[in-house]
């Protein structure tokens, strides 16, 4: 995972637009969701230093997360996002993935 | 050759619910049974994929987190002389969710393969954790169907036995190993679970420091507080 870049993270978070993704998202000490499926619309990332990321979906959908700060393109070409504090405990996550993650 | 070799081989069973699970809460006691020639199986109900420490600074993701947590988990197992390890495949904090039913016969089945003297998993009330109430609930319940001998005790955090009055139990409800010889192979489990452990200091300080931080004991609740127990600090 390395340090966001708000243009470089954008892009390949817009690479998803127009598209079917499956997606993985989290408040790690609250709540996950793993595998919906989208029609990504729109996707943004806004902020320094710590991110928001929002996607619109399907025509009528929001899904808006903060405090990332990091970000990779795996090797199955699989976007993950996530934040992480000073000790490097996972605070909140946001992958995208054209193919289902393992379950 | 020794006198492990002329009597049957004493075999243990473990179902914890994380990787880790069985370092934190009694790694002394592994190392120590290992050393007594003691055939050991540990169950991870899950590979702790759901965790939040990823690491310090952070180097794993909920992708890679699985297999890295496995790999931890292995050498722990070395550390501690556990020679069976096997996992469930459950998602991590969803143990609960499980058809409770299926998983107990898994269990049983496992139980009667086995026929272990002892067997180890949480209290389903004192677990702490859902996922850890979840598989003690099961395994509970699967030895008390298909098990024809051994015992059953329930894992206990810290010291907290140390006073069994406080959740209703006596000192005949406990038993207290002395693990003391076996910190060293605890230490260096605690240290296999690297991404779990970086983020306490205490651990990688010098090995005197660090065993300095574990108890002398490791507490044990029994799964039948009626069963005859032959000595208070053993569980064979």
């Amino acid at each position: 995972m390395i340090p966001i870049t708000r243009m470089e993270a954008e892009a390949e978070l817009r690479k998803f637009v127009g598209s079917e993704a499956y997606i993985h998202s989290e408040a790690t000490s609250f709540v996950f969701v793993r595998n919906f499926k989208v029609q990504v619309t729109q996707a943004f990332i806004a902020g320094e230093g710590s991110f928001r990321a929002a996607l619109r979906f399907d025509g009528h959908g929001w899904l808006r997360m903060e405090a990332l700060t990091h970000y990779e393109v795996d090797e199955h070409g699989r976007l993950l996002l996530a934040g992480y504090d000073d000790k490097g405990r996972m605070n909140v996550a946001l992958h995208l993935g054209r193919e289902p993650f393992p379950e | 050759m020794n006198k492990n070799e002329q009597a049957p081989k004493r075999k243990l069973l473990a179902v914890f619910a994380h990787p880790d699970d069985e370092t934190f809460i009694c790694g002394g006691t592994f190392a120590k049974y290992a050393a007594e020639g003691v055939e050991m199986t540990l169950v991870s109900a899950t590979r702790g994929e759901m965790g939040r420490r990823m690491g310090n600074p952070p180097y794993l993701n909920r992708e890679t987190i699985a297999p890295a947590r496995e790999l931890e988990l292995r050498e722990a197992c070395d550390h501690l002389g556990i020679g069976n390890l096997m996992f469930f495949d459950i998602r991590d904090k969803t143990v609960e969710f499980e058809d409770e039913e299926l998983l107990t016969r898994r269990i049983e089945d496992l139980i009667r393969e086995i026929d272990p003297d002892v067997v180890l998993t949480f209290h389903e009330l004192y677990g702490g954790h859902p996922d850890h109430c979840a598989i003690g609930k099961v395994t509970t319940a699967a030895f008390r169907r298909s098990a024809t001998r051994g015992a059953l005790y329930f894992i206990t955090f810290g010291d907290a036995m140390e006073r069994p009055e406080r959740y209703g139990h006596t000192r005949k409800d406990v038993i207290k190993v002395d693990v003391q010889a076996y910190n060293e192979a605890k230490l260096a489990a605690f240290r296999a679970h690297r991404c779990q452990t970086e983020i306490d200091e205490w651990v990688w300080l010098s090995d005197k420091e660090a065993l300095s931080r574990f108890g002398r004991y490791e507490y044990f609740l029994k799964g039948d507080v009626n069963a005859p127990q032959r000595v208070q600090h053993d569980l064979f």
